[in-house]
């Protein structure tokens, strides 16, 4: 049993977020400064002589529901339309992206995966506690997130329930997972980073495409269906609640498509 | 016996190319073995075969008596290793790398880590990706060797090394093998590993072109002499090195130094008692580059 007392506690993940502490520091920055420009805007959006429904107004056709601007003068609205839907989701979507993809490809790429994989560690364990350190990173985003919401909430105006505000970052969060998901499988199948990213920032771009398009009009409503951005925020979370049954579909999908990126990385030759 | 090392017949494509042809070796336990062989030999891929880093096309390994593949995890604990090109990279020091490495492989004694890097002058505080090539070898050498595992499997482990450090290092494969561990290592030039190794596989295209001990490696390796001689007649040289069945590719260049050229195989006892009647300025005997004195192992191998 002198062995199992040596062995510590996810030392992968641990190893993984040591090393990126530093950027993790800067995408906190990077969200929290998102939130600190725009919700605080709202109040002087809001009054009555702001006349931001005029702007809206005055945008052309399709592009106000592409951007999904179609109530910016309520605070779920307009936290919706500025920070989940648009600047947080990229932010997320690009965060997920560079860190799925240097998880194992990216790893795998410059050669030092081999000597992680020489120790006393399974494929499984690495893709697992990789996985586990890139999901938690997002979490951490994801919590900076709402708790800066809840912070601005009064002081703003936006005015929305505590627990909205949770739902709405928690359907953020899954989709930041959903991305990262498919970056750390395609980059554990391939080995290849370029792959990883353009599978993890791909799966994002293709739901709010898709999200866009059911937006124009009733023909192509169906296309929000296939959505996952629409699964996270059709449901407007933040003046509705979160849709946890739309949620529990997104953390599924990526679980599954983890485990087919684990069962195939443990499978394969890994190239240095 | 036992073998901390078998293989069968183990065999490596990738598409039509082949790295590892059909490779029967055995290690036996407790031994150092070194690989010889130019660059695509199949040195490499053969130590990833071994560690689960890459799978057999045909063919087996045993490892510890374990098939790599399904001892897993638990098997390779009781290995170190070190890769060829090892690639480290970050903003940690060494000293929290080893850290981490030590908590996924077997366990490591206290102190173990700085006794290691004593031994070979490395500086433990400095970041990883500042160390110059030698000290990421150096860094590379703890990992593998601080959990004393029963297996150590050294791709190149003295590129990069200076002769003093490489001195230190044959100290601690010698040490490792006092201990009962079985060290397999690999180079491009023999005479790296040669006073480490008790035996010598060498590789060619992804096949064992020859396996024995150091010392009758040598006496087949072909080596290259240059001499040169003053205040004799060219003809009387050539006349008396011509006798020689050991030298090959003579050529003899005439003028106020006589320069003489020639390949010998084997030992060159006959060559210097041939040349002592003459007056030697200088007399230059160079082990050939591995690649061309494999050839001619191969090309001797495939003739008989």
């Amino acid at each position: 049993m002198s062995q199992t007392m040596t062995r510590s506690i996810l030392p992968l993940t641990r190893r993984n977020l040591a090393d990126s502490w530093r950027g993790l520091l800067g995408w906190t920055a990077g969200v929290a400064g998102a939130i600190l420009l725009y919700v605080p805007l709202y109040s002087s959006f809001s009054g009555d002589n702001a006349g931001f429904e005029d702007i809206i107004g005055s945008l052309p056709d399709g592009l106000a529901s592409t951007l999904g601007f179609q109530d910016l003068a309520s605070g779920a609205g307009y936290v919706q339309a500025t920070y989940l839907g648009l600047i947080g989701f990229v932010l997320f979507t690009i965060a997920a992206t560079l860190w799925s993809s240097a998880a194992i490809a990216g790893d795998e790429e410059s050669g030092s995966l081999e000597l992680t994989l020489a120790h006393g560690v399974s494929r499984v364990q690495i893709m697992a506690e990789r996985s586990f350190g890139v999901v938690l990173r997002l979490l951490w985003l994801s919590v900076v997130s709402a708790l800066l919401i809840l912070a601005l909430n009064d002081s703003s105006g936006i005015d929305l329930e505590p627990a909205h505000v949770i739902g709405g970052c928690v359907a953020l969060f899954g989709l930041g997972v959903l991305a990262a998901s498919f970056g750390l499988a395609i980059g554990a199948i391939t080995g290849r980073r370029s792959f990883a990213s353009a599978a993890a920032a791909g799966i994002s771009l293709l739901g709010y495409i898709l999200n866009s398009l059911g937006n124009q009009s009733a023909d192509v409503d169906w296309l929000h269906n296939l959505s996952p951005y629409y699964w996270a925020f059709g449901n407007s979370p933040l003046s509705e609640g979160a849709d946890w049954g739309s949620l529990g579909l997104i953390f599924g999908i990526s679980a599954v498509v983890l485990v087919l990126g684990g069962f195939v990385f443990n499978r394969r030759d890994v190239s240095a | 016996m036992t073998y901390a090392i078998e293989t069968q017949a183990l065999t490596k494509r990738y598409g039509k190319n082949t790295a590892l042809d059909g490779v029967d070796l055995v290690v036996e336990t407790g031994s150092v073995f070194g690989m010889i062989g130019p660059n695509g030999a199949g040195k490499t891929t053969a130590m990833r075969l071994l560690l689960d880093i890459i799978r057999p096309t045909s063919g087996s390994a045993t490892v510890l008596g374990q098939s790599p593949i399904t001892g897993g995890a638990a098997l390779r604990r009781d290995i170190g290793f070190l890769p060829g090109e090892l690639l480290l990279e970050g903003r940690v020091t060494g000293r929290s790398l080893l850290k981490h490495y030590a908590e996924i492989s077997g366990p490591v004694a206290p102190g173990r880590i700085d006794a290691l890097a004593e031994r070979l002058g490395l500086d433990l505080t400095r970041h990883v990706r500042t160390l110059s090539k030698g000290n990421k070898q150096k860094l590379g050498l703890v990992q593998a060797f601080m959990h004393e595992p029963k297996l150590l499997v050294l791709d190149e482990p003295t590129s990069g090394l200076d002769p003093l450090v490489q001195q230190e290092f044959l100290s601690m494969v010698r040490e490792a093998q006092h201990n009962g561990q079985t060290v397999f290592l690999s180079s491009h030039v023999l005479s790296e590993i040669q006073n480490a190794a008790d035996q010598v596989a060498v590789l060619r295209n992804g096949t064992v072109v020859k396996v024995g001990d150091v010392a009758s490696l040598r006496a087949s390796a072909v080596r290259r002499v240059v001499i040169d001689f003053t205040d004799a007649a060219a003809d009387d040289i050539r006349t008396a090195l011509l006798a020689l069945p050991q030298l090959d590719n003579l050529t003899v260049a005439d003028g106020e130094v006589i320069q003489v050229t020639g390949t010998v195989e084997g030992h060159i006892d006959a060559l210097v008692k041939a040349i002592a009647p003459f007056h030697v300025v200088d007399l230059r005997v160079e082990e050939q580059d591995l690649e061309s004195s494999v050839i001619d192992l191969y090309s001797n191998e495939a003739n008989k």
